[in-house]
């Protein structure tokens, strides 16, 4: 193979202010070949990645070799939305690009050949009817055609590596399949995939090299088959290990007593648009309920309705059977302080400039009058209970991890002494091993706050596998809830199968037409 | 598409509401002020015949209501009343003052426009060095400068010590575009103000654009430089922009009496000073209903602007 038209990186080291982030890193990413970085998140990923790119972070010192390909290098964030232009239609920076390829033609034959190349990205983009999103701005696009578009810019760049930083993560599983789909196109038409990903599945499934990454150095390296089979580093071992598949309790459900929130004739609309259908739901004391369904489902609206914070609902939501008002601003401290709710996103749920455990003492000062010091007190003591010691949580939430800050945000909830607690994909974005410490702690919780009920909002087995029950939304229609055992041994319904089946059926629909070495 | 259009329709509904509730308040506060036309009219020596007998001329010994009804009965048709101390049709004296005033608001739009676009772009592409801050600081202290005060120190330096420019329309008449030099100093107090707040708006909007994860992506792209900062990055600034466009046309066209009085040029807010100071309650009432309609119909087209440029942010109806 020509070295000439292989991007590859020797002995990479990125330091910021003498910390390495990355370390001693050598890559070569051949074309049509997908390689795969993995590792928990703040191992290096996505700093190595961005090096191809010739970005480092701010103040970085770069050493090594970085050399790519004449032609740029692609890049598909983890969040495509913020590489999107919320100003202009997907059609501006598309045109853009391509206006750059057709100067040397005539005037009048830029105009088609700029059509004409636009198309022919989106289509290799996986968007065949690509024409018709071209006048949509991207808040009009669902993720899947956002994260498209964005690799149709790099595409029509003519960039012959590309960098996807965690293109699955988030995604429910079917959204998932059309990703795998979309990332082996890509190899088939000669292009180099840098895969940077903590979705153990997905890597499995399409990766031909993988690379473990662990503290900015890269431990282990082997295609991925090798790896899974026997990994020979104790950490690609503890990577790898299977999430504890949580025991399905078939305790049926605990029989007629009372209920501590309940759902009645549930129906929710965004303006016009009814977004869920008439639910009903109950909620016992120290159960836990997952509702999975797939993006757009309805789920968060759901839980959203729960704490008060979707007011366009017709039914009843009933806290120890008392009805609680639709809008936050008119539920008492005692209401608020019942039903709490943790995030997606824990990161934009904290103010970025005070101390994390200042900020999870407020919920006792405000919601249940303590007194600050004891307050910061409490939240000391819930914080390390929940694995954060008392140095980190004295620093601002830019100093900590997504995982960290994800218990942070749970610990914040928790000093409410809530009787419900929310938790919106709480899971989703973290690595393997924070969800799966994550998943630990919350299965824990039963015993540490008895009689504390659970509502896991989750397009994840995994993590659904944690409640007693399930329910399942499709479009807004609650089409089927019973007890976690059921549910996974015999769905009534197709989607409660899709979206519980085990894992390894990505492998099974990968297009075997790839050459493997 | 119902929904795209409703919306528009239900602001103007909305708008001509609020039309008419600033007339009837401006016609109740006009009543409410002491005197009427008729005791302007009767001059310095009041005879109280005289002044009952304009009265009934003027048909003010009717009540309020009745006057406003009958004001309102005219609307209607089209015909805006006429003038109580001219006897001119209200329309034809809105129309003469119109015609400076929209030339001033016409000049100082086609120079505010480029103007602060030009400075907010160039202070942040130099965003913290040398340019952008000799541009924030003149800017702010341009900016807190009242019009009169900088209007009076143009006058007295270009006007009177160094004698380059007439010091007021004085004696043009209607016939400003014949005489450029006089509308020199006029249109540079009007463009102060404005110049400084939008050129701060558009820098503030342009730091953040530039400094987005968008802008970084359209420079990996390779697409040109001017193209980026013009095509993808300005449009995400114009959005607040295009709302303080709005507040400044609105302010030029219905209240640069200030400007109009210092450089004595007879736009519609020399109307209005004359028409209160006479009591002239048909042309106040035209007026403000003039006012109204540019009032909403500014502020709907921003909207419309702001929706086009962050059509994620919700209009509120």
């Amino acid at each position: 193979m020509n070295a000439n038209d292989v991007a590859h990186l020797q002995d990479l080291r990125v330091e910021v202010d003498g910390r390495a982030l990355v370390d001693g890193v050598s890559l070569r990413l051949p074309p049509g070949r997908i390689t795969a970085l993995i590792g928990a998140s703040g191992s290096g990923k996505t700093t190595t990645g961005l090096a191809l790119l010739g970005a480092c972070p701010r103040g970085a010192r770069v050493t090594g070799e970085v050399r790519v390909p004449a032609t740029t290098v692609g890049y598909v964030p983890q969040h495509p939305a913020t590489v999107l232009n919320p100003a202009r239609p997907v059609a501006a920076l598309l045109r853009d690009i391509a206006r750059t390829q057709v100067r040397h033609l005539p005037r009048r034959a830029r105009r088609p050949a700029i059509r004409q190349r636009v198309l022919h990205a989106l289509a290799q983009a996986q968007l065949p009817d690509g024409e018709a999103l071209l006048r949509r701005f991207p808040h009009q696009l669902s993720g899947g055609q956002q994260q498209r578009i964005v690799l149709a810019q790099a595409l029509l760049t003519g960039a012959r590596t590309i960098v996807a930083d965690e293109p699955t993560t988030g995604q429910d599983a079917l959204t998932k399949q059309q990703i795998v789909g979309q990332l082996a196109a890509l190899t088939r038409q000669g292009i180099a995939v840098l895969l940077l990903s903590h979705d153990l599945e997905v890597v499995r499934a399409l990766a031909d090299d993988v690379h473990v990454m662990r503290d900015g150095r890269i431990v282990e390296s082997g295609p991925p088959e090798r790896l899974w089979l026997a990994p020979r580093h104790p950490w690609t071992r503890d990577l790898l290990a299977h999430s504890p598949s949580a025991q399905p309790s078939d305790i049926s459900e605990p029989a007629r007593q009372n209920a501590v929130l309940q759902v009645r004739g549930l129906t929710a609309r965004h303006r016009t648009t009814t977004v869920l259908h008439p639910t009903d739901l109950r909620l016992h004391p120290g159960a836990a309920l997952a509702v999975m369904g797939r993006s757009g489902s309805g789920k968060t609206t759901l839980a959203r309705c729960l704490a008060g914070l979707h007011r366009a609902y017709d039914g009843e939501i009933l806290l120890d059977g008392t009805a609680l008002p639709p809008s936050l601003r008119h539920r008492t401290r005692d209401q608020l302080a019942a039903v709490q709710y943790v995030f997606q996103d824990a990161r934009a749920a904290f103010d970025d400039y005070r101390p994390v455990v200042d900020q999870v003492a407020r919920s006792a000062v405000r919601l249940r009058r303590v007194p600050p010091p004891d307050a910061m007190a409490e939240a000391e003591r819930t914080l390390r209970d929940l694995g954060l010691p008392g140095d980190l949580v004295r620093r601002t939430p830019g100093q900590l991890s997504g995982g960290e800050l994800q218990r942070a945000a749970l610990a914040r909830a928790l000093l409410a002494h809530p009787r419900v607690l929310i938790c919106d994909e709480i899971t989703s974005g973290l690595d393997t091993v924070t969800r799966r410490s994550l998943l630990t702690l919350l299965s824990g919780l039963p015993q540490t706050h008895p009689g504390l009920s659970l509502v896991l909002i989750t397009h994840d087995h995994d993590t659904a596998a944690l409640a007693d029950r399930i329910a399942v939304l499709d479009a807004g229609h609650l089409v089927e809830q019973g007890p976690t055992g059921r549910l996974r041994t015999a769905p009534q319904h197709p989607l409660t199968a899709a979206l519980l089946q085990p894992s390894p059926r990505l492998s099974s629909r990968l297009p075997c037409s790839r050459p493997r070495t | 598409m119902t929904a795209l259009w409703s919306w528009p329709a239900r602001r103007l509904l909305l708008g001509a509401g609020q039309t008419a509730a600033v007339v009837l308040l401006v016609f109740a506060l006009t009543e409410a002020l002491p005197g009427d036309a008729a005791v302007a009219l009767a001059g310095d020596q009041p005879d109280p015949g005289r002044i009952a007998a304009l009265r009934e001329a003027l048909h003010l010994d009717r009540p309020a209501h009745e006057r406003l009804a009958a004001w309102a009965a005219g609307l209607l048709h089209g015909d805006l009343g006429r003038s109580l101390t001219s006897g001119r049709p209200v329309s034809s004296l809105l129309a003469d003052g119109f015609a400076p005033t929209l030339l001033l608001a016409a000049l100082t739009l086609a120079l505010l426009i480029p103007a602060a676009v030009g400075l907010g772009v160039l202070a942040a592409r130099h965003e913290g060095r040398l340019a952008d801050r000799v541009i924030s600081a003149l800017t702010l202290g341009v900016y807190a400068v009242p019009e009169f005060a900088l209007g009076v120190l143009l006058v007295a330096l270009f006007a009177l010590r160094l004698g380059w420019l007439p010091p007021t329309a004085v004696g043009y008449g209607d016939d400003l575009l014949a005489h450029p030099a006089a509308l020199v100093l006029p249109v540079l107090v009007l463009l102060s103000r404005p110049v400084c707040s939008l050129a701060r708006l558009i820098r503030a909007g342009m730091t953040d654009a530039l400094a987005s994860p968008y802008v970084a992506h359209a420079r990996r792209c390779a697409i040109p430089g001017s193209r980026i900062r013009y095509a993808h990055a300005l449009p995400n600034a114009l959005a607040p922009a295009a709302q303080q466009l709005a507040r400044t046309v609105d302010w030029l066209l219905c209240g640069v009496i200030v400007v109009e009085a210092l450089f004595v040029i007879p736009g519609l807010g020399t109307v209005l000073m004359n028409a209160v100071a006479e009591r002239d309650v048909p042309v106040i009432q035209g007026l403000a209903l003039v006012f109204g309609v540019t009032a909403v119909l500014l502020n709907l087209g921003a909207d419309l602007v702001t929706h086009r440029f962050a059509p994620r942010a919700a209009v509120a109806a």
